[in-house]
């Protein structure tokens, strides 16, 4: 994730507390608490009408109280199912940083939505199974091709942006083998392959 | 030292790792584990949009099927109401509208008398002696387990017992909790055995220290609805007070004609199964309208709406609604109390009833704008019917004199009792109270408007449900009616839960089932499960595959039978005839017709897979990918042909009501008469060479009768192989015991 030049940001990035820490230095990009959301109006939207009303669908099928809206959490995953990948950060920072309750209770209309999915689309990371190969490569201890099934467990659920139990589970079911490895080429072609 | 190790380690899953040995460029790998992530949320965000748009897609076509009878229903009766053919076609629909009167029941016990069915010494199903013990119905439970049948003498001898009880309870009936007793509560069944036994197994059967609420819909779509109903009445019937019964929508003989419960019952009882059914329409329109639990908690099946109103629904005579599709008649009671409806007078029913009609001819007063959905379908071929209206006129005044000259003294004193049929105010009000509370579903905005999709009941909204809990002093709403992934929703501010129990209901591995257990705190704690191992197995992702697979298929079908309509759209887009349409043009167009309400953009890819030029569609190359290849029909009109496919649900449907005597058999005129009367309800020319060439399709019998299961059978779409892998058939298999029984005379 390529950290955002921000100005208004802390000087002060994050180094791990004196003691050593238990867990790897936290993320490079610090949490933007202070920065100012993207400006929406300015972006210029180039999607094609048939595009345009190819998101409408979707967004009309998110929209679960019948009032073109959509709540400010259910963002990220339409974005997903319209086949982007951003990260929660991202999608928060496009929010404005929202509060919890704001995730939950504020809503927003469909050409509200736009600019910020352009945003997404044009923004420059996009991952290609040679990233997510690299990524899982960072595992591969004896370099043979395989991780650890329980290292991956560990640092999906500790790191980044984490993943619960069950979520995890969801994601390995059926990839270890019976010594507890995962074939990460394989695994990645079962990722890309929905 | 010692301490500096466990900092260095992280445990999870029981399992240490030293976290040094984790990796060097912490980038690196925040950046692995970021990347991993967001493909996973990725994976599941699509996942869950090919999920709701499935369900979609199965839930449009379930409530347009409801509609489509409720549609066709009205048009028999608005028939029946208003224009009297001859008499033959009158007579084919005419029983399913004879109003059930209460008076006589010693005639009824009469005919549903079973002391004279003898049980053959092969039968090895169960026998019961009344009155029934707790080990009897614990017995029935298990040999329906093992798919044993239950005889007919028994059926009908346990529903008997079952109309007793049911007409002793009133229309609400009011539980209570106390200190140890937590109530159970149940939504929708639909013939889905399985789930009942799994509830069973889970929570217990029920017993005085633990009473369940079913929340009606027992029946129809599953192919064991007889025996849950056996089930359910038989633990009644020991535990009558702990064992409670609210009607459902499909606790409707008219709704059970197309959705299967009907034609399940004739199946597996072929001799007795008319009058098993006869007694179940009575049982049906005795069963309790709701319950209330401490007073606090309203379990009903569908929901309210803006007018509900208990102390009203706490007085109407629930029993006068055998179908809750047809406003009802002023009872017309005669001096001498004649029972109006028995089979054994049949041509006294049916004059009398032409004298009545003849007062009715005028049209029905419009009525208000609730009710504009249940007359809409009725004015579309009005016109055509009022051409024939002056004929049956002049036709019925001659009848008439001939009638009163050849009339009985007891049979006049019906007819000169009040020939008024129009619905007084109350009964149409008390009407609309029971149709909303079987009929309607929650919304999410304010109000209360009609529910269109289904075509019955309303949509009400959270400021409805605020105020009625408000006027009424209670707390919450449990109500079923409507399919949900997880077995359960609330909505209205948790105001209203609604329950349903019939898991993998759209297809193997769509939902779960739930169920509710309430104690004295009254805090709903809601229990998940879903039948069939097969299910639990299944990832998310399989599951909602085969699901979207199923549902596709379906839709297929549905489009291939609009190809006329469908075509007629496209040309309207494409007034250059070029045979090609753009993507928006194409999704107005297939929604201008289906009237699905679906995301057809995004299922596109899925239906249309011929290569497109340009983001254009090519629609006759689409047709052909649809088209489906049926058995030799070429000499059919192709026309015909998907009208046939479109409605062949209401065709099934008027086969039933036509086949009288139930034998899965109608003769050849009656065979055309149902054509006709199709042909007036779907506005289309259907001449008598298009209905010979029909007849000759299925050609086995040259004795003039049509095998109506033949005849349906010859023209489904689907492949048996994928109807069975749908897993659920309208189509009930026969239990491994019939074949046993099949040659016996008295079952």
């Amino acid at each position: 994730m390529a950290p955002k030049k921000d100005p208004k940001a802390p000087a002060k990035k994050a180094e791990p507390a004196p003691a050593p820490a238990p867990a790897p230095a936290p993320e490079p990009a610090p949490a933007p608490a202070a920065a100012p959301a993207i400006d929406l109006s300015s972006v210029k939207i180039e999607f094609s009408a048939d595009q345009v009303d190819d998101y409408r669908e979707a967004f009309g099928l998110f929209d679960r109280v019948g009032d073109n809206k959509v709540a400010y959490n259910q963002i990220a995953d339409i974005m997903r199912a319209l086949g982007q990948n951003p990260t929660n950060k991202e999608v928060s920072k496009l929010l404005g940083n929202p509060t919890p309750e704001d995730m939950a209770n504020k809503r927003v209309e469909f050409e509200g939505f736009l600019p910020m999915f352009q945003t997404i689309i044009n923004s420059p990371n996009k991952a290609q199974f040679e990233d997510y190969v690299e990524g899982l490569r960072v595992f591969d201890k004896e370099g043979n091709g395989t991780v650890m099934g329980a290292e991956l467990r560990i640092v999906l659920s500790t790191l980044g942006e984490k993943m619960n139990e069950t979520e995890i589970d969801a994601l390995m079911a059926g990839q270890e083998d019976e010594n507890g490895c995962i074939n990460y080429e394989a695994f990645v072609k079962h990722i890309m392959s929905v | 030292m010692f301490s500096s190790m466990y900092l260095n380690c992280i445990c999870i899953h029981g399992l240490c790792v030293s976290v040094s040995a984790l990796l060097p460029p912490a980038v690196t790998t925040i950046k692995a584990a970021v990347l991993i992530q967001r493909w996973y949320r990725q994976y599941v965000a699509r996942t869950e949009m090919r999920r709701r748009y499935t369900w979609h897609i199965f839930q449009s076509i379930e409530y347009s099927g409801e509609q489509a009878q409720i549609k066709l229903y009205n048009f028999l009766g608005y028939l029946m109401d208003n224009f009297t053919p001859s008499s033959t076609e009158r007579n084919l629909i005419s029983h399913i509208f004879r109003e059930n009167d209460v008076c006589w029941d010693s005639e009824w016990e009469r005919y549903f008398c079973y002391k004279n069915i003898e049980v053959p010494e092969v039968y090895s199903g169960p026998h019961l002696t009344f009155p029934l013990t707790v080990e009897q119905a614990v017995g029935l439970l298990e040999a329906f387990r093992n798919k044993k049948q239950l005889h007919s003498r028994y059926v009908l001898q346990l529903l008997l017992e079952t109309w007793k009880l049911l007409r002793m309870l009133p229309n609400i009936n009011r539980i209570s909790t106390c200190h140890s007793k937590e109530v159970t509560i149940c939504g929708d069944l639909h013939g889905q055995l399985e789930d009942l036994l799994l509830i069973f197994y889970k929570n217990g059967t029920p017993s005085l220290e633990k009473p369940y609420v079913f929340n009606g819909d027992f029946v129809d779509r599953g192919k064991d609805s007889i025996e849950i109903l056996l089930i359910l009445f038989s633990f009644m019937l020991v535990y009558p007070r702990d064992v409670y019964l609210n009607r459902g929508n499909h606790e409707d003989h008219i709704i059970n004609l197309r959705y299967g419960f009907t034609k399940e019952v004739l199946t597996k009882y072929k001799i007795h199964g008319k009058r098993i059914l006869k007694l179940l329409q009575k049982i049906f329109s005795w069963l309790p309208l709701a319950t209330i639990i401490d007073q606090k908690v309203l379990v009903l099946h569908g929901g309210i709406s803006d007018t509900t109103d208990l102390s009203i629904l706490t007085k109407v005579n629930r029993h006068n609604y055998v179908s809750a599709l047809r406003p009802p008649k002023r009872r017309n009671h005669s001096s001498a109390g004649m029972s109006i409806d028995i089979e054994i007078d049949d041509d006294l029913w049916s004059t009398s009833k032409i004298y009545q009609r003849r007062a009715s001819l005028t049209y029905p007063k419009p009525l208000g704008p609730r009710e504009c959905f249940h007359n809409r379908s009725l004015q579309d071929f009005s016109t055509r019917i009022k051409a024939n209206m002056e004929n049956e006129l002049e036709n019925s005044k001659r009848r008439e004199v001939i009638l009163a000259a050849t009339l009985h003294r007891s049979q006049q004193d019906i007819l000169s009792v009040s020939t008024d049929s129009v619905s007084s105010d109350n009964a149409k009000d008390e009407w609309r109270q029971i149709l909303d509370l079987l009929w309607s579903d929650p919304m999410n905005q304010d109000g209360c408007v009609p529910n269109e999709v289904r075509g019955g009941g309303c949509y009400w909204g959270p400021d409805v449900t605020e105020d009625f809990l408000n006027r009424h002093n209670m707390q919450l709403i449990i109500r079923s009616h409507e399919c949900k992934q997880e077995g359960y929703e609330f909505c209205h501010n948790r105001k209203v839960l609604t329950l349903f129990s019939a898991s993998n209901y759209y297809d193997v591995g769509s939902n779960r089932g739930a169920y509710v257990k309430l104690g004295p705190d009254l805090v709903p704690y809601v229990v998940q499960y879903q039948a069939s191992s097969m299910t639990r197995e299944l990832t998310a992702r399989q599951s909602v595959g085969r699901t979207e697979r199923s549902a596709l298929k379906v839709l297929r079908e549905q489009l291939f039978a609009h190809k006329s309509d469908l075509l007629c759209a496209f040309k309207k887009f494409d007034t250059k005839n070029t045979g090609l349409v753009c993507l928006i043009d194409w999704a107005s167009a297939v929604e201008s017709v289906m009237h699905l309400n679906l995301p057809w953009r995004m299922l596109r890819c899925q239906l249309v897979t011929c290569k497109t030029s340009d983001g254009m569609i090519n629609y006759y190359d689409w047709f052909n990918e649809l088209a489906i290849k049926g058995p030799n029909t070429d000499h059919i009109d192709q026309s015909l042909l998907e009208t046939l496919y479109r409605h062949r649900s209401t065709l099934e449907t008027i086969f039933r009501i036509v086949d009288t005597d139930n034998s899965g058999f109608i003769s050849m005129e009656d065979f055309r008469q149902t054509w006709k009367l199709l042909s007036v309800y779907l506005k289309m020319e259907i001449t008598d060479e298009d209905i010979s060439n029909l007849a000759e399709t299925i050609d086995s019998n040259h004795d003039g009768s049509i095998d109506i299961d033949e005849f349906m059978e010859a023209f489904r779409l689907t492949d048996k192989k994928s109807r069975l892998e749908r897993g659920r058939s309208m189509f009930m298999h026969t239990t491994s015991d019939l074949t046993k029984l099949e040659s016996d005379p008295n079952v």
